[in-house]
């Protein structure tokens, strides 16, 4: 399933992307090689964020290890590194770090 | 024994031994090894024991990885089995160990990442007994890379630890457990057990900063 998205990779370490204050935007922070929550909710439209603690890269990969969808794929190069997607359809959308792939992660758009 | 040696520790098999002795471990007491069963109550030895307690589980953990590659590279397979179930063990107990620090959820990140070493030097050992210079060299350069993840990890948790510190720490681990691979493949018994005591003894140089940096972070936790 295709799935609607546009993704914002910022990739300069140290940079932080506030977060919209609108509501329905979503926060993930990727520390200790997790991401968390491991889950977040957001309503049809909203943006999720992911902000790595982590001095390494991770990435954002949709789909699961053994089948990647192809829906985001962001690359988070370092401690600081943002990215962002944009979900427009409701769904699930499972997604993990494509360099640890036992980095799992859910994004639930109602 | 190439073949032989293929079939022991083929990915699919070594995870499925890693996995069988994992579901058993979570549950036992064995689990947290040997020598690592209760803190003392006195607060001022709470230090000395935590850097004890990392030194022996981290020596175990290269007495264990060479137990498995040697059974391995000589075709026993029991012992292989058997040595790797217990290396599992040893890596779940580190993992419980980091849990009791940074919680659950570090505990949780953390052993995945520990396993994924271990099946690093499982290619490297197969590579050096199938005489394959190409999975050996991608073995290498997979291990050096994890020396860079370790070190954001341990860094992660812990700011007193800087991540390049531990992955050059690190590094050298991997290298001294591939001098004890290289020979034990050769048969020299003398040059793999005096690399085996050079590899154990490297671990001081993990565990005893690892310690100093923990007690630093919480000392709180290990006053007295």
């Amino acid at each position: 399933m295709r799935i609607a998205a546009r993704a914002a990779a910022c990739a300069s370490a140290g940079a932080v992307i506030a977060l919209a204050t609108a509501a329905g935007a979503g926060e993930v922070r990727v520390r200790l090689f997790q991401f968390s929550p491991a889950a977040v909710e957001v309503p049809a439209g909203a943006r999720v964020v992911w902000t790595n603690d982590d001095d390494i890269r991770h990435t954002v990969t949709a789909g699961v290890p053994e089948r990647r969808d192809g829906g985001f794929d962001l690359a988070l190069e370092g401690r600081g590194a943002t990215g962002a997607v944009e979900f427009l359809r409701p769904g699930v959308y499972p997604y993990f770090c494509e360099r640890h792939g036992h980095m799992r992660g859910e994004v639930r758009v109602k | 024994m190439n073949g032989t040696v293929v079939k022991l520790i083929g990915a699919a098999g070594l995870v499925a031994t890693v996995a069988a002795g994992c579901s058993q471990s979570m549950a036992d007491p064995k689990a947290a090894g040997g020598a690592v069963a209760t803190a003392p109550a006195s607060a001022g030895t709470k230090a000395a024991w935590l850097r004890a307690s990392l030194n022996t589980m981290l020596q175990e953990h290269v007495y264990l990885a060479a137990a498995a590659t040697n059974a391995a590279l000589n075709g026993r397979e029991a012992e292989f089995k058997a040595a790797a179930s217990a290396l599992d063990d040893n890596g779940v107990g580190i993992a419980k160990a980091i849990g009791s620090v940074y919680g659950a959820d570090a505990e949780k990140a953390f052993l995945p990442l520990w396993r994924r070493h271990i099946g690093f030097a499982v290619d490297y050992t197969v590579g050096v007994a199938t005489g394959d210079r190409g999975k050996q060299d991608r073995a290498v350069n997979d291990l050096v890379g994890y020396s860079q993840d370790f070190g954001a990890f341990l860094s992660s948790a812990n700011p007193n630890l800087p991540k390049s510190v531990v992955a050059d720490l690190v590094k050298h681990h991997v290298v001294t457990l591939k001098d004890v691979i290289d020979a034990q493949a050769s048969k020299d018994q003398a040059r793999a057990y005096a690399a085996l005591r050079a590899a154990a003894g490297h671990m001081r140089m993990i565990a005893d900063p690892l310690a100093d940096a923990i007690v630093k972070q919480f000392p709180e936790k290990f006053r007295g």
